[in-house]
């Protein structure tokens, strides 16, 4: 089974997300920021990280510059999923190395979707 | 200047120190009713977001509770497109939460540095921690689902 982390530090978004891609058939590992994302990212390997932006603690674009440094996660698709909608954003998001932005709200079918265009 | 003919619209010191001492207790109105303002304003943001989150998690537990039992159902292959497509809608607006509450907190900290002018405020400008709030994260009007950009 492919795993997902999703990161949120909003519990009833990671609750959202969790069952969306639970539904789908994907093993999900939960963190509430990007702290405690890199810190569950270096014990284990992921095929996927979901992650929101605004979080205490670590940002989803810091998370993603991170993850892009750590061994083994050079390649893994991470999805930025946030309210955030600026191309500013946008840019400082592929620039930090993410695979995709997507805004809030998330409709779940779409979102699966592109999940199974980026997983490895 | 002549002290015998004095300007025609010099005012007495007194009168003028009179002016200055009703501006003073104007602007010190002023400032006490905008503090109440924002004293208000405060205590009505921190009592909705109190009500939407009672309200997010209450749906959310009843979500739970259907979505458990959803898949247990006996139904044909009509209803259970149907039944999944209302899940996956259901899934979509109950976001709101996270996104109300970002909303407001956003406003509670606008209405923090509008507190803080009010007290502090000067003739010469606003507290610059206004322009760091103007930009705020949400900008979504709706719950129609977001944008998707793969790079």
């Amino acid at each position: 089974m492919q795993s997902i982390l999703a990161v949120d530090d909003s519990a009833s978004m990671r609750q959202m997300v969790a069952f969306t891609l639970k539904s789908a058939g994907y093993n999900v590992i939960e963190a509430a920021d990007g702290q405690e994302a890199l810190d569950k990212a270096r014990g284990q390997s992921v095929n996927l990280v979901l992650t929101d932006q605004n979080m205490p603690r670590m940002d989803g674009i810091t998370l993603v510059k991170n993850l892009r440094g750590l061994p083994g996660y050079s390649s893994t698709p991470i999805l930025v999923l946030t309210t955030e909608s600026s191309d500013d954003m946008k840019a400082k998001g592929k620039a930090a190395g993410a695979t995709g932005w997507l805004v809030k709200p998330f409709d779940p079918g779409k979102l699966i979707e592109v999940i199974k265009k980026v997983i490895r | 200047m002549n002290k015998a003919n004095p300007p025609h619209n010099a005012q007495p010191t007194s009168e003028r120190s009179a002016q200055r001492v009703q501006s003073l207790a104007q602007n010190t109105l002023a400032g006490q009713q905008a503090a109440r303002e924002c004293a208000a304003i405060a205590a009505d943001l921190g009592r909705l977001k109190a009500l939407i989150a009672e309200a997010g998690d209450t749906l959310l537990a009843s979500f739970n509770r259907v979505a458990a039992m959803a898949p247990q159902l006996s139904c044909n292959v009509s209803e259970r497109r149907a039944l999944d497509s209302a899940v996956g809608s259901a899934v979509t607006a109950l976001q709101f939460q996270d996104m109300a509450a970002q909303l407001t907190g956003h406003a509670q900290r606008r209405l923090t540095v509008l507190q803080n002018c009010v007290h502090t405020m000067s003739a010469d400008g606003t507290d610059p921690l206004l322009a760091d709030t103007r930009l705020q994260p949400v900008k979504q009007n709706g719950m129609g689902a977001g944008s998707i950009d793969l790079f």
